[in-house]
């Protein structure tokens, strides 16, 4: 049994977390193949700041490395952290919002809907903009919204919305969404390439431009979904009672599934279809801190992003100079664990 | 002002109505029951009465505000709800699920101050729940954790508690306690206790009035005893039933006797059944199911023969209580006799003061009824009379009564002879 936390030192866990995934930005982008030392890593980095680089000297570093680690390494390991951290923090709120713990970005069909949504944003090289979001990540919030609309209302039955019919309907809806994406990608076959690549998910060679694209809507409605964390937790002790409680539950269902959605889409707009992540990490972190979402939304957010950094190194790495994408290996994590989980959660299915 | 006003509210899942047209007062401080059969609306009514479910028709008033006018968070100041199923799958500590019940108070972005913690840690006592607060909810008993839900409930400082079926999943040690405490709550704190349960035994015992819920509509309300009365049993379980006061709590006590028959029999005989002591109950029930028309004599008032002859409203001859059968007494049960077809008496032991009864079944016999004899008795001490009742019983053996074992060899010779 876990040990009990106490609520006091919530965030001195969440400090320690964030410390921890500082130094995995440094460790993460030294590992590969240019030789670059972390102390050298965070001395690249300081100089770009302001006020701290009069006190920096990077001249004895080669300018290529410099190139390496800020314009290459560093937005991927960021970009890595965002992607990481949102669908963890998204498969979080969704595991609690429906009580269920095969709720995944993945599983509930969100992915799916995104990856079509982008798919035809690709094919018809459609160019509208909405809130500095890029034209893929408009469309990938759309098609996600359908799909887990979807997902959510076939598996419905009544008020509850019991796990055997949720993951049947999300597979359902993925299946036939994923259809409607391989057909289109065979018609439109020059386009192909680009679309199998982003459904494998990949955080390579984005540099600075589609991280900042995503940065603060991500953040935004990442800091928002905390809010939740208190009507989240009464939810999980049942609906009827939390109704009772005064807990909007309907309301609170429908904003979960929006910034979940939308923080999803996000990520997936930019490094395609990444598996799994949002339905270990909250796992973890829910056995190691308990079920509170004051503490499991964002220790899963700060853990997810570490996990992600910690999966893409080994993804460019692995194999160099050949890149593995990323999707590749969360599955290969994730895809034992999601069968351990079938297994041992067999009794509350 | 009541606590809570129903003004005919009707309500259905689908097409079908569940609630059809309900309406009652609820005082300040009552102890209600809602009973009733499956499917009779109970749970159904509990949840309009917390805005779970909003009635298609009708309104509901807590002391004095249209439900639904008030905000979630202000119901929740003022009703708590105790859901049937308690389960939580999630290890939160005892504290934790506590705490919850002070959502109510607290905006989004306020944070549980002393106060709350010191109506936590009083809602803990008050349930004897203190010693599991650092507990996770999903390693302490069923009972246990029903103590915490109500504590949960009293955290949100309500006026009204409602519970449905609070005692369905417990041994009967703890549902007595569940009761003992919201009863204590419902004295010293005055909340207004609402709670949905199948046992009407329970309910007769602890509740000030009791709401008798039969297929969406209100059978019957009012103190125990005005509700659970036969009739009112009868028509909504389809049951028949024995309804005396239970001897150690005073309470009404019912015991089911048998489900009622679709097509009741009905026999054209009479029997007249001479019991005493509780050594009837079998026979009277049996007969009365077979649909035979049924006389009980002599019986003294406040004997057990004679409670369950009342409340299966069966003609009796009565004598005072404690008292021999006096000769006015025994010509009335000398009619009733002649008035029967069959006689029929119980293995009761004799003495001076009912001797007279075998008398009268000896008299039967005489005049050529048919006389049946249930001998049960656990051993050879029944005759407190010197003798004079064996030997009139071993008269009226050889002038033709028929001896029997049992109830079942009662009912099989009479249904040879008719």
């Amino acid at each position: 049994m876990r040990k009990k936390i106490n609520k006091n030192r919530y965030g001195f866990i969440l400090f320690l977390l964030s410390m921890l995934l500082i130094l995995s930005v440094g460790v993460f982008s030294t590992i590969g193949t240019a030789n670059i030392s972390v102390i050298d890593t965070f001395k690249i980095v300081g100089s770009k700041i302001p006020i701290i680089k009069n006190y920096i000297d990077i001249s004895y570093i080669e300018k290529s490395y410099e190139t390496i680690i800020w314009s290459i390494r560093l937005p991927r390991v960021f970009l890595g952290i965002l992607v990481g951290a949102s669908l963890s923090m998204a498969g979080a709120a969704f595991q609690g919002m429906f009580k269920n713990p095969m709720a995944d970005p993945y599983v509930i069909g969100i992915s799916s809907g995104a990856a079509l949504g982008a798919t035809i944003a690709i094919i018809i090289k459609a160019d509208v903009s909405f809130l500095n979001m890029s034209t893929i990540s408009l469309f990938a919030f759309i098609g996600a919204l359908v799909s887990v609309m979807a997902v959510y209302n076939i598996a419905r039955i009544k008020n509850r919305v019991p796990i055997t019919t949720l993951l049947l309907s999300g597979i359902a809806v993925g299946q036939f969404l994923t259809a409607i994406m391989s057909f289109l990608m065979v018609i439109y076959n020059k386009d192909m390439t680009k679309i199998i690549y982003w459904t494998l998910g990949s955080l390579s060679g984005k540099g600075w431009e589609p991280l900042l694209k995503i940065f603060l809507p991500t953040i935004i409605s990442m800091i928002l979904i905390n809010f939740f964390s208190r009507d989240l937790n009464i939810m999980l002790t049942g609906e009827e009672s939390a109704q009772s409680l005064g807990v909007e539950v309907e309301k609170t269902k429908v904003y979960i599934l929006l910034l979940g959605t939308f923080m999803t889409s996000m990520a997936v707009s930019v490094s395609g279809i990444i598996g799994f992540v949002g339905l270990i990490i909250p796992h973890i972190v829910r056995l190691i801190l308990g079920p509170d979402h004051r503490i499991l939304l964002p220790a899963s957010a700060l853990i997810g992003g570490i996990f992600m950094i910690f999966t893409d190194t080994i993804a460019r790495t692995i194999i160099s100079p050949v890149e593995i994408p990323v999707g590749i290996i969360t599955a290969i994590f994730g895809g034992p664990f999601f069968i351990y989980l079938l297994r041992t959660k067999k009794k509350s299915i | 002002m009541y606590a809570l006003k129903v003004n005919d509210i009707e309500f259905g899942y689908d097409r079908e109505l569940v609630l059809k047209g309900i309406s009652f007062n609820i005082e300040k401080g009552k102890f209600i029951s809602i009973i009733g059969p499956n499917g009779s609306g109970k749970s159904t009514l509990l949840k309009t009465l917390n805005n779970l479910y909003k009635p298609t028709k009708g309104n509901i008033f807590i002391e004095g505000n249209e439900i639904s006018s008030l905000k979630g968070k202000d119901l929740a100041k003022r009703i708590a709800l105790v859901p049937q199923n308690t389960n939580i799958d999630y290890d939160f500590t005892v504290e934790d699920i506590v705490l919850m019940g002070r959502h109510p108070y607290k905006g989004r972005f306020q944070k549980e101050n002393q106060n709350d913690y010191s109506i936590i840690d009083e809602s803990l006592k008050m349930t004897n729940t203190l010693h599991l607060k650092d507990r996770p909810i999903t390693e302490i008993s069923g009972g246990e954790r029903q103590r915490v839900i109500i504590a949960k409930a009293l955290a949100q400082r309500p006026t009204i508690i409602l519970l449905d079926e609070p005692t369905s999943h417990l041994d009967i040690n703890h549902q007595i306690d569940i009761l003992n405490l919201l009863k204590n709550l419902n004295k010293e704190k005055g909340t207004t206790i609402i709670l949905v349960i199948h046992d009407i035994n329970l309910a007769a015992r602890y509740s000030d009035e009791i709401i008798l819920l039969n297929d969406g509509v209100v059978l019957g309300i009012g103190k125990p005893e005005e509700v659970i009365t036969t009739t009112n049993v009868e028509t909504a379980y389809n049951l028949n039933v024995v309804i005396d006061r239970n001897k150690y709590t005073n309470s009404l006590y019912l015991t089911p006797v048998e489900i009622k028959k679709r097509i009741p029999k009905k026999q054209t005989e009479t029997v007249h059944i001479i019991c005493g002591g509780g050594t009837g109950a079998e026979v009277i029930n049996r007969l009365y199911d077979e649909g035979f028309n049924l006389t009980l004599g002599v019986l003294n008032v406040g004997d057990s023969d004679w409670q369950h002859g009342k409340s299966l409203m069966i003609p009796m001859v009565e004598e005072a209580p404690f008292t021999g059968i006096s000769e006015k007494t025994y010509n009335k049960n000398s009619e009733k006799v002649k008035a029967a077809d069959i006689i029929v008496i119980s293995s009761i032991p004799f003495s001076r003061g009912n001797l007279k009864n075998l008398i009268s079944g000896y008299e039967g016999l005489k005049s050529g009824k048919k006389v049946f004899f249930i001998w049960d008795y656990p051993d050879e001490n029944f005759d407190y009379t010197d003798g004079k009742a064996t030997k009139l019983i071993n008269e009226m053996k050889q002038t033709g009564m028929k001896v029997v074992k049992s109830v079942e060899d009662l009912v099989r010779s009479i249904k040879e002879c008719t």
